[in-house]
């Protein structure tokens, strides 16, 4: 009775959160929780971004790391040396196969932070095994993959949170405040961007890959390729067959103000230019300007920053014009411009927004209460899907027209084809 | 060496057997009448009389350039500079901006400013001349400039006057592969004066198959980056070669190769693209997949294939 027992436990979770009310308590004002009430996590992916998972949660009062797992035993050991010497009474095991914590019926909740090729079916298989996931941006590898992912989270009546942990800051709630009032009007341009671009990593010769790391299964959904340290690991984004570079990565970071604070809907049209690095075996770009239609929205991007004062000297930014004023902003800073004035915030705009408890926080009070979390997999699927449409044009060197009510491009079977990409065998994408 | 010259007998054969299409084609860039396949930066800048293309501007900013861009070429014309003609021909250029490019110099012996990094035949301002041409004006000369990768060569009268590795050249670093070509328009102080053309060929390298494939495997990044372009308008014969070079282990050539044929394939799978070379990349790319001998390669060219299903 798998999923009996993944209920049962998932009630267990949620009832030590309840008062005697039934009113939610924040978890986060307990000192000591019974080891048996902890959400228990597992992260898989182990890179800079799986340590940083494994700090955020383990230093949650209510959470229990029980399980570490990477397809590089050197990452996974020194990951575990590095728990033990935080945590030095953790009881955590270590995997090289995912499936096997998917297996393990006492584990609530996969952090995963692998490459992008796996993030969908990873979450996917964790949803079907009754956990629920903080997993890594971007959110997919393909359109295909997540909207197969809210299927399968609906279907499991699972928990998702998309790693994008600049969404809980206050500057973008205080941004969203400012843009909702209605003081800059009505706004009708966004410019987004974000400087840098995929380096060609020069061209190294193919190599066998060291006994410590299991490359096929690092691979996984992916093409076969030969190994090379390169395309593996730190440098893996710069490579489409596994990622879409710099722009694919930062996407959604600097995109989430622009669907927190006006949503836009009804994207029309999609023109990517750009090119590739000459200088090696990397292919994602090494610069990409976009031009998105959306529905009375005209969205930019570019890897050069545009040009607004101040501009220049932010790597990542977004730009609102709006009929009355302008707005521009990063993960911290907002620069406001209206009759001529330049200012940092508009004081009698209230504050209306309830602020995040935190990224992880938020997400384990989520798993507990069973209500979706603020970076919920329906949100960042639709924030998510103008980039990959983006890098379709970007790689067929064309202009697209989209309908977004059926999320297809219209009259383009190529546009279409690259929507999704077979699973390399053993591995499928469920339904 | 026999081995040498066997491996290049065999290769030639090979070549001319396989590759050989248009080989040692020129193409008229100028057809006598009127300016097709040229665009006047200025109306007035040129004109075309009896079969020769006259500039007789006076001051500067009438040049001409071709509508097409070309990379690697020959280009064969004959020129005549009257008693104070001062023009040139500009290479690997951009319209808006001929300074991106560089200038393969005409001068009439009339000015001091006229040694031998900008006489004629000199890469203006940045190689001088080796081997000086006869500078007597009112008579036709014959010129030729070959642009064959890094290595430009200029010839006047079948004589090298100036060779260049553009490489090594420090003041043309970052200089394009790439770009339209140009005729300045005369600049002489002095009315009346003119530069005259006439049996204006090219030979565009960069259509020529074999070419081409050298240059997937050129250390120059820009350079095989030109090849990726060529090859995709050379199209559907490209493909079996360009899944060699894939399957091959190198891994420059490998990585230009793929991203051709991806490019390749994608241009014929717009929507405007004509439906006879979505065919023809079809079943070239089919049989292709059969004679592969690279299981990565077939892989690739099989999730290819559906960008242009049928």
């Amino acid at each position: 009775m798998r999923t009996g027992r993944r209920i049962d436990r998932r009630k267990f979770i949620s009832n030590t959160a309840l008062g005697i009310l039934g009113i939610p308590l924040m978890s986060h004002t307990f000192r000591n929780v019974a080891p048996s009430d902890k959400v228990r996590v597992a992260h898989i992916g182990l890179g800079g971004q799986g340590n940083a998972h494994l700090d955020w949660f383990n230093a949650l009062s209510d959470v229990e790391v029980v399980a570490l797992c990477d397809i590089d035993k050197v990452r996974l050991g020194m990951t575990q040396k590095r728990l033990l010497s935080i945590t030095q009474n953790a009881r955590v095991e270590t995997y090289t196969d995912f499936r096997k914590i998917l297996d393990r019926k006492d584990i609530d909740v996969i952090t995963c932070a692998t490459p992008d090729h796996w993030h969908a079916l990873i979450a996917i298989m964790a949803f079907q095994s009754g956990k629920d996931v903080y997993g890594e941006k971007p959110l997919s590898y393909t359109i295909e993959e997540g909207r197969a992912m809210l299927k399968n989270l609906n279907r499991n009546n699972s928990i998702f949170q998309l790693g994008t942990q600049i969404h809980a800051g206050d500057n973008y709630h205080r941004v969203t405040e400012i843009i909702q009032s209605d003081k800059l009007g009505k706004i009708h341009t966004v410019r987004l961007w974000r400087t840098g671009g995929s380096p060609g990593l020069g061209f190294p010769q193919n190599e066998t890959p060291p006994d410590t790391l299991d490359w096929n299964m690092w691979l996984g959904p992916a093409p076969y390729e030969e190994y090379t340290p390169v395309r593996c690991h730190s440098t893996y984004r710069y490579f489409l067959d596994y990622s879409g570079g710099v722009f694919a990565d930062f996407w959604c970071h600097i995109a989430d103000i622009m669907y927190m604070s006006i949503h836009p809907h009804g994207l029309t049209s999609i023109e990517s230019r750009g090119d590739r690095p000459h200088d090696g075996i990397a292919d994602a770009p090494l610069w990409i300007d976009v031009d998105f239609k959306f529905k009375d929205l005209d969205v930019y991007w570019t890897t050069e920053p545009p040009p607004i004062p101040g501009a220049d000297k932010m790597e990542i930014g977004a730009h609102f014009e709006g009929a009355d004023g302008s707005l521009t902003c990063d993960y911290n800073t907002c620069v406001i411009r209206i009759a001529g004035e330049v200012i940092n915030d508009i004081p009698e705009v209230p504050k209306t927004i309830v602020r995040s408890p935190g990224h992880q926080r938020n997400f384990i009070d989520s798993v507990k209460s069973r209500q979706q979390p603020e970076s919920n997999l329906l949100y960042a699927r639709e924030m998510t899907i103008p980039m990959h449409l983006a890098m379709i044009s970007y790689r067929l060197k064309r202009k697209l027209n989209w309908d977004s009510m059926k999320e297809q491009f219209i009259g383009d079977d190529a546009a279409n084809y690259l929507l999704s990409r077979a699973y390399r065998a053993p591995w499928t994408l469920p339904e | 060496m026999k081995k040498f010259i066997l491996i290049s007998t065999v290769a030639f054969i090979y070549a001319v057997s396989c590759f050989s299409q248009n080989k040692g084609d020129f193409e008229p860039l100028f057809n006598g009448k009127n300016l097709t396949n040229w665009t006047l930066e200025k109306s007035g800048g040129f004109e075309v009389v009896d079969g020769e293309l006259i500039t007789r501007s006076f001051g500067s900013g009438n040049d001409i350039f071709t509508n097409r861009r070309y990379g690697n070429f020959i280009l064969h014309l004959e020129f005549m500079l009257s008693k104070v003609g001062n023009s040139g021909i500009f290479i690997r250029c951009n319209p808006s901006a001929p300074d991106a490019g560089f200038e393969v110099q005409l001068l009439a012996p009339w000015t001091p400013w006229r040694d031998d990094l900008h006489c004629t035949g000199s890469i203006y301002g940045h190689v001088a001349i080796t081997n000086r041409p006869d500078e007597t004006t009112g008579i036709w000369y014959k010129m030729e400039i070959k642009c064959d990768r890094n290595i430009v060569t200029v010839s006047i009268n079948d004589k090298v006057t100036t060779m260049a590795n553009t490489d090594t050249v420090k003041s043309m670093d970052g200089k394009p592969y790439y770009g339209v070509i140009g005729i300045q328009g005369n600049h002489a102080d002095e009315q009346g004066q003119f530069a005259k053309f006439r049996n204006i060929y090219i030979r565009d390298l960069d259509a020529e198959f074999d070419y081409v494939l050298n240059g997937f495997c050129d250390k120059n990044d820009q350079l095989r980056n030109l090849a990726v372009v060529a090859s995709v308008n050379l199209g559907a014969k490209m493909i079996p070669p360009l899944a060699d070079l894939m399957s091959g282990d190198n891994p420059m050539a490998k990585n230009g190769a793929k991203q051709a044929l991806f490019d390749i394939v994608a241009k014929s799978s717009d929507p405007i693209a004509p439906a006879k070379e979505k065919k023809e990349i079809r079943s070239v790319l089919n049989k292709t997949i059969k004679t592969s001998s690279s299981e990565i390669t077939v892989n690739y060219l099989k999730w290819l294939s559906g960008l242009i299903i049928d």
